[in-house]
């Protein structure tokens, strides 16, 4: 054999193990910051008290709820069958398997939503996707759910609608716990509907 | 015969040209421009760090130039910024926070021991943000609590909010347990009402027809 060619041979054995090792640093699972920023702007991953309500009402089996307070947070009071994977085990091995299910979208939860917000930017980076946060967290959950506000008279009728359902879901969620709750609400909405008709003919 | 017999100075200068262009590409990778330094635990850590926090009434030094350690960083679009900022905000938005020259400039500050505070319309907008350049190496960037709105607010008497906590996010503002248990224990009565509602809904429908066609 030509001394020349075991002498690249060599090289280009050198040069191979060089670039494993150069690969193994970059630790490619997680995702990088430039592109971490750009996930982080969009703002796709916040969901509405009222996207989480009706998810829990209509017994969406694609949705998980997280709840990631404390533990005596989440023993003193938490929404319906969520889980409790406090931030500070979000990155452990035992923590981070209730992420990156394939079409399981989870959705973070707190007081706030700055917590939730952290836990998903550190999920994010781990490389999992599909999670969402409730804006507004469990205050917004009390002020929107479990005492909605009546809207001003000035407001459009989407605005009442809106506080309808509000208040067919404070009764799902702290009244009735069996199942045809769902029909109350659903059923009160026609009813009310109906009565104004009721009005309108009764006047003429 | 094969061709690296037939020729083999060609085939020399060949596979050199080939490894000089492997090794010229090694040492000319551009290095990416941001690369984390802390690992998932120490990202962690910094979310309860309260030195990574600027507080309300420190901006009120800021803003008389007391402190001239301090870069206030608006991250909100052009257009919220223009209609009102804090005095003496520079304008980056969001989406150029990662070019060249930003990290650059915050490379710059970093050098210098100027705290640079990233602020949004409230703490969720600049959270996010904030992480990464915290995540990323830039140990002097802040995240002002409460953001434009809670400034906004309280820009006459910024001193005064050093008592205030209402900026403090993650705090339950009602006894979440309690209320919804008050909210059970009261509609007791209704809730076996509720669920002959549907009854008596149906009746009412009933009813509602009748009256109709009357």
């Amino acid at each position: 054999m030509n001394r020349n060619y075991l002498f690249l041979t060599l090289i280009m054995l050198v040069l191979a193990v060089g670039l494993l090792f150069f690969h193994a640093q970059n630790k490619p699972k997680q995702v990088p910051p430039d592109k971490l920023l750009w996930d982080i702007i969009q703002p796709t991953r916040y969901v509405s008290t009222d996207n989480v309500a009706k998810w829990i009402i209509e017994k969406d089996p694609s949705i998980e709820l997280i709840d990631v307070r404390g533990a005596d947070e989440y023993k003193a009071f938490s929404l319906p069958n969520a889980i409790n994977v406090p931030l500070d085990s979000l990155i452990t091995t035992s923590g981070s398997e209730y992420f990156g299910i394939p079409g399981v979208r989870v959705v973070l939860f707190a007081n706030d939503d700055i917590l939730s917000d952290q836990a998903w930017v550190l999920l994010r980076r781990l490389g999992f996707k599909d999670n969402y946060v409730m804006k507004g967290g469990l205050n917004r959950w009390f002020e929107t759910i479990i005492k909605p506000q009546k809207p001003p008279e000035s407001d459009p009728k989407t605005a009442f609608e809106l506080y309808e359902f509000r208040k067919g879901a404070s009764l799902y969620f702290t009244g009735a716990k069996v199942s045809t709750s769902s029909k109350v609400s659903k059923a009160k909405v026609v009813f009310k509907r109906r009565k104004k008709v009721t009005v309108a003919s009764g006047g003429c | 015969m094969h061709v690296h017999e037939l020729n083999p100075k060609k085939t020399l200068v060949v596979l050199l040209i080939f490894v000089a262009v492997i090794i010229t590409g090694f040492l000319t990778m551009t290095k990416p421009l941001l690369t984390y330094h802390k690992d998932m635990k120490q990202s962690l850590q910094t979310l309860k760090d309260k030195n990574a926090f600027f507080y309300p009434y420190q901006l009120a030094d800021v803003i008389n130039n007391k402190n001239k350690d301090v870069v206030l960083i608006d991250i909100r679009n052009k257009f919220a910024f223009s209609r009102g900022h804090i005095p003496g905000a520079k304008s980056i938005s969001a989406f150029g926070l990662t070019n060249k020259e930003n990290v650059e400039r915050l490379k710059d500050y970093k050098k210098n021991g100027i705290t640079v505070v990233l602020y949004g319309k409230n703490q969720l907008q600049a959270n996010g943000p904030w992480m990464l350049f915290r995540e990323t190496g830039f140990n002097n960037v802040r995240i002002l609590l409460g953001g434009y709105d809670y400034y906004l607010a309280h820009k006459n008497n910024l001193a005064e909010t050093k008592s205030d906590n209402s900026y403090i996010k993650g705090i339950p503002r009602y006894d979440f347990a309690k209320v919804a248990k008050a909210s059970v224990s009261v509609s007791e009565k209704e809730q076996k009402s509720n669920v002959r509602k549907p009854l008596v809904i149906r009746r009412r429908k009933k009813a509602v027809v009748a009256s109709g066609g009357c």
